[in-house]
């Protein structure tokens, strides 16, 4: 069978920086691939290139076995290859008509029509999505079917994904994973990039491992499993470190540091209640659309509760209403966030400037003198203990690894010398080896007596990271647990409705 | 990215040097003492005006009425002045005044969402529009004689520097001393460089900006102080002028970047130098008026471009930072 894309030798650098080197990489029509490997290995620069993002800087492209070239993601599109990007391409002011339909409209458009072709076209694929409904309402599991319909639509061949799992919950996975079968069944091919080995595992025909710019290794799935992926990825097998299945002894409860009464926010946070013990790892689970991220913001001042019948929120016995995160900050609430690059670090600065920052901002006096030596005091303090590998404390932010950067991020936190820290998914977009590292001084934070609150929408991480643990559903915090009588199913079954 | 802005910065001094150098040698009228002195005065000014400016573009802001600020906050001290009330109390009324303006627009700009551009550019004709209505009548305002420190503000000298230029000098000293050494400074870079972020890590965001606009207002109202000083008054004409393009000029090509968060009080620096030279050189050459509008013009389209190419704003962070709730 003639590969319906085919590399070899492709490479693509940047500056002189090896973004991928001599790769030799093929797709077969009707096959879905994973793509796996640390942050920074090449992968979305691989699949950019064969999405017509990149020109390959030496090498060769094959379509159908005839030599091509890609000038443009356009040109990509009209020879059949489609690319579903991590943050949608999707114009969210537009309803979902109007995106599936984009390009190609008639010099008259009339709406009504519109909507029903596109109603017609969306139940003929088995997709649940009103058109008419404007983009931006919609949660990222129905984006990304808008995606798949307009791509499917352009007569794709080919759908690439880049970690398209990364922003679903569980439940909208299991759609996901359905509906990449009915695709490859109708002849397409899929390659989808994750972090997640075990949906590569479960998804995938043919796996490819990356590791520096190359192509370590690709094989058929059946001849992979968990280390065997690992190692080719980090080099070093770290099954053992991992979400060790042996039982671990929850911490004691410390004293209890903050209680919350009846939480309300418009329709994401209803009427929720629980509370956080210092000296203990409290993990919140739930699925996307549950709320947490809300509730936790709420807490740290960075969302404003409801006016009327909001709650209360009593951090150390004393009822807080927090505005703006500042108060929350200087009491010692420190929230971190889900996304790093939109609300996290500061481009622009040195790791040093992120976190004497964290630093600063906990101080009143504007006047107050700063040195640059302060922040580089502090960051050599902090890298050292968080283990961010970089040249020097003067490198920029902007150019770590997403594991260094989220380890900035973490230290300008910590820097506040919070009490109760919440941390919004800390492994998100990280690599495997780094996890291992943030999960050790998640461990250590606790251990030194500090109240942390761990989100995350990866069960086993809940349950290898938590002594207690919440379960959040629609809006309200439905179930909690001890570690040592959690299980997944049960965690699971507490968070579905 | 460091190598690029250190070599703008680099770029735009080389290039004020070596016009200096050109029009030294090619110009006649140039390298007299009258005309280096002109030159001086209005680069103090503009330079001064650029300080003002570049703060609150670092801090991902705009300030579009700092010389109806100038011109509205001097024309009436002075013509309080010639009414006869002491010229102390004349400047405290005016100080007053340009605080009230900063707060006005910061608050606006800061705690009503309203685009820094809009909210200063709206505040600047209605600045000046209520300065003509209520303020003052007519349109050149002198200065008043008999206050020492003021003549020598315009013509003594310190250490041999014109004092225009020495003030110029203390102020962008203070500054680069208030940005790069101080928590307000390191906040305001914060800011602009990523004000969702910054919220969370517990920076005051709002009073922030709104500090950042009474800043600005204020160094306008110093700049007003020297301007009249210098050419003992202060004429509406101004504000008519081009001349808040061409303290945007100053401050885009020196380096700070529209995108907010990179720059700094050298920017200023090397921008003022090079925009001084050029103007006052065009002025020697006798070209027109017109075409010296239309050469800036050109020159700042380019330098926001040149800008945008080497810092583009993140796509992502800019539709964000526009829901800051």
């Amino acid at each position: 069978m003639t590969p319906l894309v085919q590399l070899r030798g492709v490479s693509k650098d940047f500056r002189g920086v090896m973004a991928i080197s001599e790769v030799n990489f093929e797709i077969r029509p009707g096959e879905i691939h994973a793509i796996l490997g640390e942050n920074g290995a090449g992968k979305s620069t691989l699949m950019k290139v064969l999405a017509g993002v990149y020109q390959p800087s030496s090498g060769e492209m094959l379509l159908d076995g005839q030599p091509a070239t890609l000038k443009s993601p356009s040109d990509a599109l009209s020879h059949g290859i489609a690319m579903v990007f991590q943050e949608t391409n999707l114009v969210p002011s537009m309803s979902v008509a109007q995106n599936i339909y984009l390009g190609d409209e008639k010099l008259f458009n009339r709406l009504r029509g519109l909507n029903i072709q596109a109603q017609r076209y969306l139940l003929s694929l088995n997709f649940y999505v009103d058109p008419t409904v404007q983009v931006s309402f919609l949660g990222a599991g129905k984006k990304q079917l808008v995606e798949i319909a307009r791509a499917v639509h352009h007569n794709a061949r080919l759908i690439i994904f880049d970690e398209p799992t990364a922003t679903l919950t569980p439940e909208e996975k299991f759609h996901f994973f359905n509906l990449a079968r009915r695709l490859k069944e109708e002849g397409m091919a899929i390659i989808f990039i994750s972090h997640a080995l075990e949906e590569a595992l479960q998804l995938a025909d043919r796996i490819t491992v990356m590791r520096d710019a190359k192509v370590v290794v690709t094989d058929e799935t059946s001849k992979f499993d968990r280390d065997r992926i690992v190692q080719a990825m980090v080099g070093r097998s770290l099954s053992g470190e991992l979400y060790s299945d042996q039982a671990r002894v929850p911490r004691p409860m410390g004293r209890k540091i903050l209680s919350v009464e009846n939480l309300s926010m418009g329709n994401t946070v209803r009427n929720t209640s629980f509370s956080v013990f210092a000296g203990q790892v409290t993990g919140l689970f739930g699925l996307v659309g549950a709320g947490r991220t809300e509730t936790m913001k709420i807490v740290a001042g960075v969302l404003k509760r409801d006016y009327f019948h909001g709650g209360t929120v009593r951090f150390e016995d004393r009822p807080v209403r927090y505005r703006t995160p500042r108060p929350a900050v200087r009491d010692g609430i420190v929230y971190v966030t889900e996304d790093r690059k939109i609300e996290g670090f500061f481009e622009t600065m040195t790791i040093a400037g992120n976190i004497q920052l964290g630093d600063l901002a906990k101080g009143d006096n504007l006047l107050t003198p700063t040195t640059p030596r302060q922040g580089r005091d502090l960051a050599v303090e902090w890298t050292k203990r968080l283990g961010v590998r970089a040249i020097d404390a003067d490198a920029r932010v902007i150019e770590l690894s997403g594991g260094n950067q989220q380890k900035v991020v973490l230290a300008k936190a910590l820097v506040q010398k919070p009490k109760l820290v919440i941390l919004d998914e800390p492994t998100r977009g990280v690599d495997v080896g780094t996890i291992v590292e943030i999960h050790n001084f998640i461990n250590d934070l606790a251990d030194s007596g500090m109240a942390v609150v761990v989100i995350s929408s990866y069960l086993p991480e809940i349950i290898a990271l938590s002594d207690r643990i919440l379960v959040a559903r629609q809006g309200r915090i439905v179930e909690e647990m001890d570690v040592a009588e959690a299980t997944e199913s049960r965690i699971m079954y507490a968070a579905v409705h | 990215m460091g190598k690029v802005r250190l070599s703008q910065e680099g770029v735009v001094f080389a290039l004020a040097v070596a016009l200096f150098a050109v029009f030294a040698v090619l110009l006649n009228n140039f390298l007299t003492a009258g005309n280096l002195i002109a030159l001086v005065r209005s680069v103090s000014i503009l330079g001064i005006l650029g300080l003002g400016m570049g703060l609150v573009v670092i801090g991902r802001g705009i300030d579009l009425a700092m010389i109806a600020t100038m011109v509205v906050t001097l024309s009436w001290v002075l013509s309080m002045a010639q009414a006869g009330t002491p010229f102390d109390t004349a400047l405290a009324y005016g100080f007053l005044l340009a605080v009230a303006i900063g707060l006005a627009s910061g608050i606006l700009i800061a705690y009503a969402d309203i685009p820094a551009i809009f909210t200063t550019l709206a505040m600047g004709l209605v600045i000046y529009g209520s300065g003509r209505a209520f303020l003052f009548q007519i349109d050149v305002q002198n200065t008043p004689s008999g206050v020492a420190w003021f003549d020598f503000l315009g013509r003594g000298l310190l250490f041999g520097l014109p004092m225009p230029i020495a003030a110029f000098a203390v102020l962008a000293a203070l500054i680069a001393l208030m940005l790069m050494r101080t928590r307000f400074g390191r906040f305001v870079y914060a800011a602009g460089d990523n004000p969702l972020a910054a919220r969370i890590t517990g920076v005051p965001l709002r009073p922030l900006i709104v500090l950042q606009y009474v800043v600005s207002s204020l160094i306008a109202f110093l700049a007003g102080i020297v301007m009249a000083a210098a050419v003992s008054g202060m004429s509406t004409r101004v504000y008519n002028s081009t001349m808040i393009y061409d303290v945007l000029l100053v401050v885009v090509l020196g380096g700070i970047s529209l995108s907010g968060g990179r720059g700094g009080v050298r920017n200023v620096l090397v921008g003022t130098l090079l925009v001084g030279v050029l103007l006052n050189g065009m002025t020697i050459l006798d070209i027109t008026y017109t075409t010296q509008n239309l050469i800036k013009s050109l020159i700042l389209l380019l330098a926001i471009m040149v800008d945008s190419f080497i810092n583009p704003r993140d796509e992502q962070t800019s539709q964000q930072s526009q829901g800051d709730i």
